[in-house]
């Protein structure tokens, strides 16, 4: 999400905001009630029918319930935002507004769970215990390297689907805007040089995730705050024990053994994907001159990228992409996430597996060529509305070739399911709005709009 | 590629030897701040495995390709004053890059420094690390090695440090 306002003035309205609606999703029914009598129906003694048949078969609540629908925003609070380990409590907010951009574009019910967690293993139960409950799990806002074994774990035992934004999400994107990249520059992934600097759960995900896809391991590499990422570095054994995620890349990855800094690794480098920390000037100029000729950029940190995207083309970037909104190509997990849900719920996907983020990053990508691929259009906005039933049908019909769906559909019965189950939570929302039921902002009443 | 050969260490391999012999150390420092290493460790390391080196009761094993050392293993043959059997074989030191390691490279060092240390009258092999370093346990206990001595520490600091 973005804006063109200045920040002091979007803290105070979200503040101001807050305090006046008290929050940003609650619970409405979706039943008639028409008189107390359907209570009956609803709850006791209807509901015990419905019960005893559920009891028999438990995938049965995914019918009779609202279970189909409903994904946990689960968090211990360990590393919000910019904001770090704030706790679960502060990051509540946060989750309240993951939840309410599910159900806007996606149309998914979701909960904000943030938990009192003392470790990994806290958070794996909380999850396995919530599964009857719900139809997937969003994974929030989780420290690394904690979040990596508490995903891989929970991808293991459970049998709905668990994501982890930070990592699949953040991966999906950076592959689609990459597809769209390459094939600007008339390159190719899998002959492509590239470099990541940054080496949390951002960039971790996506070396995997472009390695999965076709990349090159051995012309992959990783740097982070120590330098290049390789099998010998001094710390290697450290990362080994406490870092198994990011010790495997150091094997996988730079098969020459590039050994140094981030300029020693992007020497002819094709792609460099930075989400190390905010810039300015994290990136410098003279790192991009030294790449291949036409190279492509994206600087992610937000709220300031490594390098100002203008400072990157005049030193030669063809593309660069940010995390913000305020400039072109904005690499935004939003633009993915609400519709893998969409279509992993409605085919009662098992999983989100890797192959299936690789579809829809395919999808985004073949969306925004269809629109017109150019140096400043490489991936979808949020306001590119049909991208996102689109990339839903994708992900549905991807995990029904890989055999992980428990509902078959067509392309276009999935689109249609998809766009029909969008459409509705935006319809209900103005509605509301419509009706005065969700009133206006307070400064918007106050000006009498 | 190369394959890697397993030999004795010869002058040529100390420096490398050594610091891998220094990075087990740091290792084990992860394990326990009782293992925190000296900052001349590399010299120290180097003039270690010198000594070890001349023949005797002790040796330097590496695991190498080319002039590459991957890996090494430093053994000796200690007495056992009030014990039969009265010689052991032990591994003091061990280490292998990890882009060697789940090679069986670490098997293949082991057994040739067993039959190296039997043949100098050792009956029977023990080795040394941390007691927090559980994947060595289970690299050892994979190979029929048993848990036999416990080394308990404990710092005695002057009052009020």
């Amino acid at each position: 999400m973005g804006s063109e306002e200045a920040p002091d003035d979007l803290s105070r309205k979200a503040l101001e905001y807050s305090a006046y609606y008290a929050g940003k999703i609650e619970t409405v029914p979706k039943v008639p009630v028409r008189s107390l009598d359907d209570f009956s129906v609803w709850y006791t003694p209807g509901v015990a029918a419905v019960s005893r048949k559920i009891e028999k078969e438990a995938d049965l609540s995914f019918e009779y319930t609202n279970r189909w629908n409903t994904i946990a925003v689960l968090t211990d609070g360990s590393r919000v935002l910019g904001l770090g380990n704030i706790g679960p409590e502060a990051s509540l907010p946060v989750m309240e507004g993951k939840a309410l951009i599910y159900k806007y574009l996606g149309g998914v019910d979701a909960i904000p769970i943030p938990i009192r967690a003392s470790g990994e293993d806290d958070l794996i139960r909380t999850a396995e215990a919530l599964e009857p409950a719900l139809g997937g799990i969003n994974l929030e806002d989780i420290a690394s390297p904690k979040c990596f074994g508490v995903l891989e774990r929970l991808r293991e035992s459970m049998k709905i689907p668990v994501w982890h934004d930070d990592q699949q999400g953040t991966a999906g994107v950076i592959l689609a805007a990459l597809y769209s990249a390459l094939e600007l520059t008339g390159r190719h992934l899998n002959q492509s040089k590239i470099v990541l600097f940054g080496s949390g759960a951002a960039n971790i995900a996506a070396a995997r995730l472009l390695i999965q896809a076709g990349a090159s391991a051995g012309e992959t590499i990783l740097v982070d705050s120590k330098g290049v990422l390789h099998s010998e570095r001094e710390d290697i054994d450290q990362l080994f024990l406490k870092n198994r995620w990011k010790y495997d890349m150091a094997l996988a990855t730079n098969s020459s053994r590039v050994k140094g800094t981030l300029r020693d690794a992007l020497k002819d480098a094709d792609v460099l994907i930075a989400a190390a920390t905010p810039g300015p000037d994290v990136v410098k100029s003279e790192d991009i001159s030294v790449m291949k000729a036409n190279p492509v950029a994206f600087l992610l940190s937000n709220p300031v990228p490594e390098m100002w995207p203008q400072d990157a083309m005049k030193a030669g970037a063809a593309i660069v992409a940010t995390g913000r909104s305020d400039f072109p190509n904005q690499v935004n997990n939003s633009v993915l996430f609400p519709a893998v849900f969409r279509g992993a719920l409605d085919v009662r996907a098992r999983t989100i597996s890797d192959t299936m983020v690789i579809a829809a990053a395919q999808e985004l990508a073949k969306f925004s060529k269809e629109k017109g691929l150019s140096e400043t259009n490489i991936i979808p906005n949020m306001l590119d509305w049909n991208v996102f039933p689109a990339v839903a049908a994708t992900i549905g019909e991807q995990a029904q070739r890989e055999g992980l769906a428990r509902k078959a559909g067509s392309r276009s019965e999935l689109l249609e399911k998809a766009q029909s189950t969008m459409e509705r939570s935006r319809r209900v929302l103005s509605l509301l709005m419509e009706k005065g039921i969700i009133r206006a902002p307070p400064e918007d009443s106050a000006a009498g709009k | 590629m190369e394959e890697l050969e397993i030999r004795e260490a010869g002058s040529e391999d100390v420096e490398q030897a050594a610091e891998l012999i220094v990075r087990m150390k740091r290792l084990n420092g992860e394990f326990d701040p009782l293992f925190k290493v000296v900052d001349d460790a590399q010299q120290r390391a180097v003039e270690y495995l010198s000594a070890s080196m001349g023949g005797g009761d002790r040796f330097v094993l590496v695991a190498a390709r080319g002039k590459k050392v991957f890996g090494v293993l430093r053994a000796e043959v200690k007495d056992r004053l009030f014990y039969i059997p009265s010689k052991e074989g032990d591994i003091t030191d061990f280490y292998i890059l990890p882009e060697v390691r789940r090679k069986d490279v670490g098997r293949e060092i082991v057994d040739r420094a067993s039959q190296k240390l039997k043949a100098m009258g050792a009956e029977i092999i023990v080795a040394e690390f941390p007691a927090q370093n559980a994947i060595a346990v289970r690299f050892y206990s994979k190979r029929g090695f048993r848990a036999v001595v416990d080394i308990f520490a404990k710092e005695e600091k002057e009052e009020g440090q």
